[in-house]
């Protein structure tokens, strides 16, 4: 499954924007909704249509979408269902690693689940930092979303920091 | 030990400061191979030292015992948010360090407080801050002080891909 999988996955285009913000949104929703201290700020869609041709352009980040089960002929190409963000950075000279992959951004919607494409995502994400020198790969996941956590383990990722929050009108 | 003075870091600390961050690093460093140091770690941060106690997006605090003998610091950040999630602007505490001898007589406790205090006389509501897994005392110190686990941080080498 998983070589079908990453066939699906290709880097993403300019005439996938709006579907790509689409996803993105409902991504960043799902988020929200499971951790409400993560939740959307009102403008977030309007910066997201701004700023995503602009990460398009950017060497230094890779944009890859996943496409569904081909439409009829007279449709045209296949349906985005999911998609993938990562940043490759060159970090400050004070841990060992300073070339790091970053994988910021991963989604598959509900009804495309099951059929390996995370999997794809995150396999094709990997490749693309590790080709672009990255030493390191790292991946930021809210703790409420354990699937999440499960599916970055899975990919062969570990445990390094716990990230832990307080609000200071409870000081 | 309850009465050490802490107070805003100076120029004049920064040799204190690296031998107590360098001391830090090497604790952690020993407890998670991951976090070893790179050959120019100590002159980035001193550079960095330098730069965080005159800029106003840091705050560097250290504990003073006797009026000489800096024995812990603190380091914390004002920056925006990520500008699709909350918070607008997010406080971030990057280091809190107490030298091994002068441990469990809550010097660690108010570098942490005075910390927030700073924090809270600025436009940011919400703190944020890292603790490596393998350091399991220092994620329960901050969890006895109200902080909440948000998100897990997870890596993998490229050796290993």
């Amino acid at each position: 499954m998983a070589s079908e999988a990453n066939s699906a996955v290709r880097a993403a285009r300019r005439s996938d924007l709006h579907a790509l913000a689409d996803l993105r949104m409902r991504f960043l929703g799902a988020v929200g909704h499971a951790e409400p201290r993560l939740r959307l700020l009102a403008d977030a869609r309007a910066r997201t249509e701004q700023t995503l041709p602009v990460w398009m352009g950017q060497d230094d980040r890779v944009l890859i979408v996943a496409e569904g089960e081909a439409p009829d002929v007279e449709e045209g190409t296949p349906p985005i269902v999911g998609y993938a963000m990562g940043l490759f950075t060159t970090a400050p000279p004070l841990l060992q690693h300073t070339h790091v992959g970053e994988i910021l951004e991963i989604y598959v919607l509900p009804d495309a689940r099951g059929r390996g494409l995370a999997g794809a995502l995150i396999d094709v994400l990997t490749s693309a930092l590790t080709g672009r020198g990255a030493e390191v790969l790292r991946s930021v996941v809210p703790i409420v979303g354990n699937a999440d956590v499960d599916r970055i383990q899975r990919a062969g990722y570990s445990p390094l920091q716990f990230v832990l929050e307080r609000r200071l009108d409870t000081v | 030990m309850e009465g050490v003075p802490i107070r805003n870091a100076r120029r004049g600390d920064i040799p204190s400061l690296l031998l107590l961050w360098n001391a830090m690093m090497k604790e952690i460093g020993a407890a998670d191979p991951r976090f070893a140091l790179h050959a120019h770690a100590r002159e980035h941060q001193a550079a960095l030292f330098q730069k965080w106690i005159q800029d106003e997006e840091h705050l560097v605090v250290v504990a003073e015992e006797g009026g000489r003998l800096v024995i812990g610091f603190a380091v914390a950040s004002i920056a925006d948010g990520n500008g699709w999630q909350i918070p607008n602007r997010l406080g971030r505490i990057s280091d809190v360090y107490v030298a091994p001898p002068r441990r469990r007589q809550g010097v660690a406790r108010r570098l942490a407080g005075r910390l927030l205090d700073l924090l809270y006389e600025t436009d940011v509501d919400t703190v944020r801050l890292a603790v490596a897994v393998s350091n399991e005392g220092a994620h329960a110190f901050w969890k006895s002080m109200g902080w909440e686990d948000l998100e897990l941080v997870l890596q993998k080498d490229v050796d290993s891909a």
